[in-house]
């Protein structure tokens, strides 16, 4: 600021003028940067893959799409990757409202740890479950060969356990959000008219929730038919369009097909997208304004706390066990094979160095993406400018897009100059950035709207510009909005494989991709060791990260409640 | 002030963590498809011998290819370190390689050493048979000494090869076959072949890894892992068919877009892997070096060879691919 | 009312704590048929927790909740015949208020005839006819209260719970939904059991008031019990302005049922009903503000039962006047002035003379 006011002293009413207008438009203007990087960033490389699909050699055509709809194969692993999808969504919704109901209204005792394993597969990869099926199922593994059980894991069946034993969190975090923002007196009025738990949660809980299921649903079916690490490593030969994507580029470089997987894979995602927000439209139960109120534990009725305990036990069992056996498999020496203990994989360093990567790309991109997310609520909620809803829309729509297809559509967009990005850090980060903005934005949003503009005008009456209050209002305000995009993008960024597995290049190894490598090449050792590493690793930044919210006073609550 | 302090760290951390790794003086980006192991030994060795750092990442053989044709001309490497023969005659087509005489190759032959410069071999190396030695014995079944033994029903469902799509090895697998039993004989084999194989693998090297776990019985499989998993005590047999098996080569060679210190570093790698040392790396590991070498794998014994033209093969792969795609892409059951 | 009957509710010796924190200790309490029955006490004195105890939706550690002669305390609230309505209402914003009043019904199995009948019954009850298909969202404040109350009337219950349920209301739309919750429970006649922070509603709603404090019942009695005989100053400043003043038994007139006593400010000659106080026992007298009688001080005191004071603030407030008058060096007292247009015009600042009426309470004051 000083070095510009010297700069500018000869033309003091000119640099004034300057300031007049960026402070009076600056909303508009924030506004238009954030759009064009929207648009570079995540419509052009979805626009690029359309292209791409009806792109022949001689212009414009239909034969890739022709090609799809003419060979059975395709329409089969398309019908597997919905039918999948529709398998998983349901089971994962289903389990994770047990799991969100029990913490949330059940007994006390059970309420954090029920919590913590629902929890625990995000901080692996989702296709972590793929390597404990192998070690328990596969033809040597533990059960296998313990028990005799002759089942193949390998197909179908084993891809869909696996898959969603890896998103019920998702459906789980979204749940439990919504149940703790619905006010138990609903539930209590029902059962003081002389409903039971099971009436309750067929009639109020249920229906007050159905935004919040739908949601959860729509990113649960998203996120299972575009995360290929499962199938790629359990599907033997039963295909699916997502790991066919991955073959059709990686491995055959035929970009023309693979654009057309992609429009296919997009396809159900956008129409469930749009049907999300159409039957969204003004129904939102908001029953609780403001803070969310802690449930009392409730007497469970016999007839849902046995299933629901069941349930959630069932599988929070098998989570634990997934995770027990992949940091068991880590000190194996080859597991099935020669059952030594060994530290060998564990002090294999060579995966440390895209572990430490990992680390950089997801902290760049929950940096950038946390800010970025931050601005656009702001810009969504406060901006009175015409196409706020199209920003709107663009920026949750990542909720929508499946990672397989950003990242195809990252390759193609910025493989060459002017805009190439490819064989950097930057791509992967930026890649993330945009793919999961949605989360920041939209509690940046939620977090604008409880509080009233009065304070910003106060601010204002005080004299203070534009710049002033929204360094010292509106930023500390969404401090807590910016955290929350933070810390789910570095953690989503560190596990995910989607996207990036097709822009990695030389030195920018990710651990996400080798461990998938390792996992699929067999080297079931190395694979355990390196997650288990990885695992570390993010529980540590995470506590790193809230030691350091902790000191530098930027505490949540507090930031929050004082303003 | 403590909040100044932590902020401080945060600020500080944040740039440590952004910047990243203070960039080598004398380092090159190279694509490398032999098994990850093997990429490090040769990333070793040329760093003990040059000082230059490889970075590199795994990748098939067939994912490279894909990569490149896909990057040309923005490639995102300075070189190919360990590619097949169907992408490293492509780059010589196009003009993708750019020619260097390294003098450190002096006399050594054509099969190791392109005449005019644009590519180097570092070493060749087949497909061999690997059975589960634990789990053939249970079974009571021996190792089969003939290719036409896997048509046998009753390995249904326990042999694992690579996909061609995806692995040089299974295109050069492939590729023998068809140069074998001629082209009709030869699909036909394969056809009946795909009968028993439980599923294709993205990589040439696993199905060694996935067999000596004894997840599956049998896999065909690149040699290159075979002698490292048998010292590693992985129960694996292994053995060479009467009808013989296939070969390819392991190339080498610096993109035509490389210029100025990335070119004479590259350069510089090249002189190093026409160096002894490195052909005893090799052969050490199982490849057929280009100066001679004690191969580890083979011993003294010659494998039988089928007799390959490789120029054809690379030719041929692409229409080999939409034949495959087409036989075995037809429906799942 | 309550007669030879037996109470419809009783608590006996309820204890609670949530943790290490205790929040009922040993509450003991009877409500008759048809009475209403009001807790009052600051926040966290434990009164919502009571309520939602006879509710069913919290457990008590100990102690037994009987209705109507059995006890209930181990029932889930589907199976109690109590009815609460909650302070935020909690009526279900998506089902319509017609369907809202039908839920318990529906859920009871009842024909769909019956229940038609019965939610219009209810609407009538109040005053909401033709608005059964509306959405709740788009009923006012008042409006959703009525809803939040006929639901819970829908089934004519033991005891009804009321938490707080006007308190979200402005503080005009509070007074009626007040006379309209007090009219439709006596017309009814239906057991209440009402729980409010706000000391003034309590008073106008009740039977009977509990006054709790620290999870410990202060006092049980009818408003007039509690207002004009709190039995200590918790319960004596709890509900409205008290003007405390020390003072000494000289002596006790039993002819009269009367008794001097000596303040710091001067002899006061008061009547006594307590008989637990012989000479010389250091008393704390309660003084409402109301009883207290103003006028121009002219020089010397000569009237029994006058202390004389200083004028320090005159508020006026409409039907009342607030007069703050200082006596001795600090002592602040508060005089009102009913109607204080016919009241002879008083000054800042200068001496007045402040009347203690006869009829004044007596604590005992604590060591």
């Amino acid at each position: 600021m000083a070095a510009t006011a010297t700069l500018y002293h000869a033309q003091l009413t000119g640099w004034e003028r300057i300031k007049e207008f960026f402070n009076a438009k600056f909303i508009n203007i924030l506004a238009l940067s954030l759009f064009l990087l929207l648009a570079v960033f995540l419509l052009f490389p979805i626009f690029a893959v359309l292209v791409k699909s009806f792109q022949g050699p001689e212009g414009f055509t239909l034969a890739h799409y022709e090609n799809f709809f003419t060979h059975a194969y395709f329409f089969q692993s398309l019908y597997n990757t919905l039918l999948l999808g529709l398998i998983n969504t349901i089971i994962c919704v289903g389990v994770g409202f047990c799991f969100a109901y029990m913490t949330t209204r059940g007994p006390m005792a059970l309420r954090k740890p029920l919590k913590i394993v629902a929890m625990i597969p995000l901080i692996a990869p989702p296709y972590l479950f793929a390597l404990s099926l192998i070690i328990l199922f596969g033809r040597v593994g533990l059960i296998t060969k313990t028990f005799g059980v002759n089942w193949e894991i390998y197909g179908f069946d084993g891809v869909v356990i696996a898959q969603t034993l890896a998103f019920i969190p998702l459906a789980f975090l979204m749940l439990e959000n919504n149940i703790k923002s619905l006010n138990p007196n609903l539930e209590e009025s029902a059962y003081d008219m002389g409903a039971t738990e099971g009436t309750i949660i067929r009639t109020i809980t249920l229906p007050l929730l159905a935004p919040g299921l739908l949601k959860a649903a729509l990113l649960v079916f998203v996120m299972t038919i575009a995360e290929f690490g499962n199938a790629a490593v359990l599907g033997g030969r039963v295909p699916f369009l997502a790991p066919d994507t991955y073959t059709m580029i990686v491995g055959e470089a035929d970009f023309s097909m693979g654009s057309v997987l992609s429009v296919m894979l997009i396809m159900p995602c956008i129409m469930i997208f749009i049907a999300h927000n159409y039957l969204l439209k003004g129904k939102k139960f908001t029953t609780i304004e403001g803070k969310p109120i802690a449930s009392e534990p409730r007497k469970m009725s016999p007839f849902v706390k046995v299933p629901f305990i069941t349930v959630t036990f069932l599988f929070g069992f098998t989570i634990f066990i997934c995770f027990a056996v992949v940091i068991l498999a880590a000190f194996v020496n080859i597991l099935g094979v020669r059952n030594e203990f060994v530290m060998r994989h564990i002090m294999d360093f060579r995966s440390n160095m895209a572990i430490w990567n990992s680390i950089r790309v997801s902290f760049i991109a929950a940096l950038v993406g946390g800010i970025i997310g931050t601005l656009l609520s702001y810009v969504i909620v406060r901006g009175k400018f015409v196409g706020r809803n199209l920003i709107e829309m663009i920026s949750l729509s990542g909720f929508a897009l499946p990672g397989t297809v950003i990242g195809v559509g990252y390759l193609i967009a910025f493989a060459s100059p002017p805009m190439k990005l490819t064989g950097g850090i930057m791509i992967l980060a930026l890649n993330c950035v945009f793919r999961f903005l949605a989360v920041g934005v939209e509690a940046g949003i939620t977090k604008l709207h409880q509080i009233n503009i009065e304070i910003e005008e106060a601010s204002w009456d005080m004299g203070a510009t534009f710049f002033t209050t929204f360094r010292r209002i509106v930023l500390p305000i969404m401090f807590p909005a910016f955290i929350a995009g933070f810390i789910y993008t570095f953690m989503t960024a560190m596990v995910s494989l989607s996207a990036i597995v097709f822009l990695v290049s030389p030195g920018y190894e990710l651990a996400a991709v080798t461990i998938f490598d390792a996992a699929a090449y067999g080297k079931i050792g190395l694979a355990s060791a390196t997650t288990l590493k990885m695992i570390m690793v993010v529980i540590l930044c995470m506590i790193v990260l809230n030691l350091l919210t902790k000191f530098t006073n930027l505490d949540i609550e507090r930031k929050g409640g004082a303003a | 002030m403590k909040a100044k302090l932590s902020l401080a760290v945060l600020v500080i951390f944040s740039i440590m963590v952004v910047g990243g790794s203070v960039y080598a003086a004398d380092e090159i980006t190279a694509y490398m498809g032999t098994s990850p192991d093997n990429n490090i030994a040769i990333v070793d060795y040329i760093k003990k011998k040059t000082g230059i750092h490889i970075k590199q990442t795994f990748q098939s053989f067939g994912e490279i290819e894909a990569k490149v044709k896909a990057e040309a001309p923005n490639f995102n490497a300075d070189m190919c370190l360990g590619v097949g023969s169907p992408l490293t005659f492509m780059a010589k087509k196009n003009k993708w390689a750019g020619p260097y005489k390294s003098s450190d190759w002096l006399g050594i032959g054509k099969v190791f050493v392109d005449p005019e410069g644009y590519w180097y071999n570092i070493g060749n190396f087949s497909f061999v048979l690997v059975g589960n030695k634990d789990a053939l014995a249970k079974k009571g079944y021996t190792l089969p000494t003939s290719w036409q033994e896997l048509l046998d029903p009753k390995w249904k469902g326990e042999i694992v090869m690579a996909s061609p799509l995806s692995s040089g090895t299974a295109n050069m697998i492939r590729f023998a076959f068809l140069a074998l039993y001629g082209d009709d004989g030869g699909w036909d084999f394969l056809q009946k072949l795909d009968k028993n194989i439980h599923h294709y693998t993205r990589s040439g090297n696993a199905p060694t890894d996935l067999v000596g776990r004894g997840e599956f019985m049998l896999g065909i499989t690149s040699d290159e892992n075979v002698k490292n998993r048998l010292d590693q005590g992985y129960p694996l047999v292994w053995g060479v068919p009467q009808e013989g098996i296939g070969y390819d080569g392991t190339f080498a060679f610096i993109f035509s877009t490389t210029k100025g210190k990335q070119l004479s570093l590259c350069q510089k790698v090249m002189d190093a892997l026409g160096d002894q040392e490195l052909s005893d790396i090799m052969a050490g590991i199982g490849y057929m070096s280009p100066r001679p070498a004690a191969n580890k794998l083979y011993g003294a014994m010659t494998p039988k060879y089928i007799d390959l033209d490789l120029g054809k093969a690379a030719e041929e792969r692409p229409k080999n691919n939409d034949i495959w795609k087409s036989k075995f892409r037809v429906t799942y059951k | 009312m309550g007669t030879n009957e037996q109470p419809t509710l009783i608590l006996k010796d309820i204890h609670k704590s949530f943790g290490k924190n205790k929040v009922l200790n040993g509450i003991s309490i009877e409500v008759n048929k048809g009475e209403l029955v009001t807790f009052v006490g600051p926040s966290g004195c434990g009164k919502t927790t009571l309520l939602r105890i006879i509710g069913g939706f919290t457990e008590h550690d100990s102690g037994e909740v009987i209705l109507d002669g059995r006890s209930i305390g181990h029932l889930p609230p589907n199976l109690r015949d109590t009815r609460i309505c909650f302070q935020n209402y909690a009526l279900f914003p998506h089902l319509t208020v017609g369907e809202n009043l039908a839920y318990g019904l529906k859920v009871k199995k009842w024909d769909k005839k019956k229940i038609r009948e019965r939610v219009d019954e209810l609407l009538t009850l109040v005053q909401l006819e033709g608005f059964k298909d509306r959405m709740i969202d788009k009923m006012s404040g008042g409006q959703q209260q009525r809803v939040a109350f006929a639901r819970a009337l829908a089934f004519s219950p033991k005891v009804l719970l009321l938490d707080e349920p006007i308190s979200n209301l402005d503080a005009n739309l509070r007074v009626l939904m007040r006379d309209e919750i007090r009219r439709l429970q006596t017309e009814l006649s239906i057991t209440t059991v009402f729980v409010t922070h706000d000391q003034y509603e309590a008073m106008a709603i009740s039977d009977k008031i509990v006054v709790l404090s620290d999870g410990y019942i202060q006092q049980v009695g009818s408003p007039i019990e509690i207002y004009d005989h709190p039995v200590n100053e918790f319960i004596a400043s709890f509900v409205g302005y008290v003007n405390f003043l020390p003072a000494k038994i000289d002596s006790i007139i039993k002819e009269t049922d009367a008794a001097v006593v000596s303040t710091e400010y001067g002899k006061l000659e008061i009547d006594i009903e307590q008989t637990e106080f012989a000479p010389g026992t250091e008393v704390l007298l309660v003084i409402r503000p109301e009883t207290l009688k103003i006028a121009p001080s002219n020089g010397t005191v000569t009237t029994q039962n006058v202390v004389q004071g200083t004028l320090r603030r005159y508020i006026y407030s409409g039907a009342l006047a607030k007069c703050h008058v200082v006596l001795g060096n600090d002592k602040e007292v508060i005089v009102d002035i009913q109607d204080p247009r016919d009241h002879v015009p008083l000054r800042e600042n200068e001496k007045v003379d402040v009347t203690v009426s006869r009829n004044v309470h007596v604590l005992k004051k604590r060591a």
